[in-house]
């Protein structure tokens, strides 16, 4: 595999520390053209796996279903340029009907629960397992 | 075709953070990695080595996505899609001690040599700076 790093068999205590912030992780995926698409979200690192949530509609949830394979990158608030590269695989796809997850996730970021959702939308959470890492923060 | 940025992505683009920018492997992975940039004349500038593995991917597929986003206030980001247009050996390493007083105030403590500069076409636009988008 390409750009294989360290082995996450488990996240090291720095990038741990890092994840436990209540920052953005941002998700690269590949829309259907090939061209790279990224996106800052919410997410839980927990029992080892990292957990995101969206609206179904979205692309990036598209093309991770497609794929099944994402990287992600942890920046360092306080200093940019110190960041962890995660490249792991989707295991799986949860329906969030009562949208539990998104309310827990939008605890962690906005101490409230999630705001109500828009006719239509229904929330996935995707359970994703680390399968290297890269970066500077290792 | 390049589009122009409005003015509000301007005003963000002056704002000092890195980019983080993604490119595509060759097994069709993606690599990212934070940036210093700048934006001028309607287009992204970045700089490195021909020896990155990010330069190599662009050399064989030139486009590139670029996220700008706050480190201190995250809802503030935009993704750019682009491609590379051009990119040019950077002698005495001036434009990247150029981008070194944008980001650090000061001369680049690096070696110069060996630099190259990177031109990135902006052809869409999304995210929060500009209202929503997929």
């Amino acid at each position: 595999m390409a750009g294989a790093g360290k082995k996450a068999s488990g996240l090291s205590p720095a990038v741990q520390r890092l994840a436990a912030l209540p920052i953005l992780i941002v998700v690269a995926t590949r829309r259907a053209d090939g061209s790279v698409q990224l996106n800052p979200v919410w997410f839980e690192l927990k029992d080892g796996y990292i957990w995101l949530n969206s609206n179904t509609r979205r692309t990036w949830p598209k093309n991770l279903q497609r794929d099944r394979e994402a990287t992600m990158l942890l920046v360092d608030p306080k200093t940019p340029e110190r960041y962890a590269q995660i490249r792991g695989r989707l295991v799986s796809l949860i329906p969030d009907p009562r949208h539990e997850f998104i309310d827990r996730l939008a605890d962690r970021y906005t101490g409230k629960a999630f705001r109500e959702l828009e006719p239509d939308e229904h929330r996935v959470t995707l359970k994703i397992q680390p399968l290297s890492v890269t970066g500077d923060l290792l | 075709m390049a589009v122009q940025l409005s003015s509000k992505m301007q005003e963000f683009t002056q704002e000092v953070f890195p980019a983080i920018i993604g490119t595509s492997r060759k097994d069709g992975s993606v690599e990212m990695v934070p940036v210093w940039f700048e934006f001028k004349d309607g287009s992204f500038w970045i700089n490195g080595g021909t020896n990155r593995g990010w330069f190599k991917h662009l050399q064989r597929d030139p486009r590139i996505t670029l996220l700008l986003i706050d480190p201190k206030t995250m809802w503030r980001w935009a993704q750019v899609q682009g491609r590379m247009v051009d990119w040019a050996e950077d002698p005495g390493g001036e434009h990247i001690n150029h981008l070194s007083h944008r980001y650090m105030g000061r001369d680049y403590q690096n070696p110069r040599t060996g630099r190259i500069k990177i031109q990135i076409e902006p052809l869409r636009v999304t995210g929060a700076i500009d209202g929503w988008g997929r």
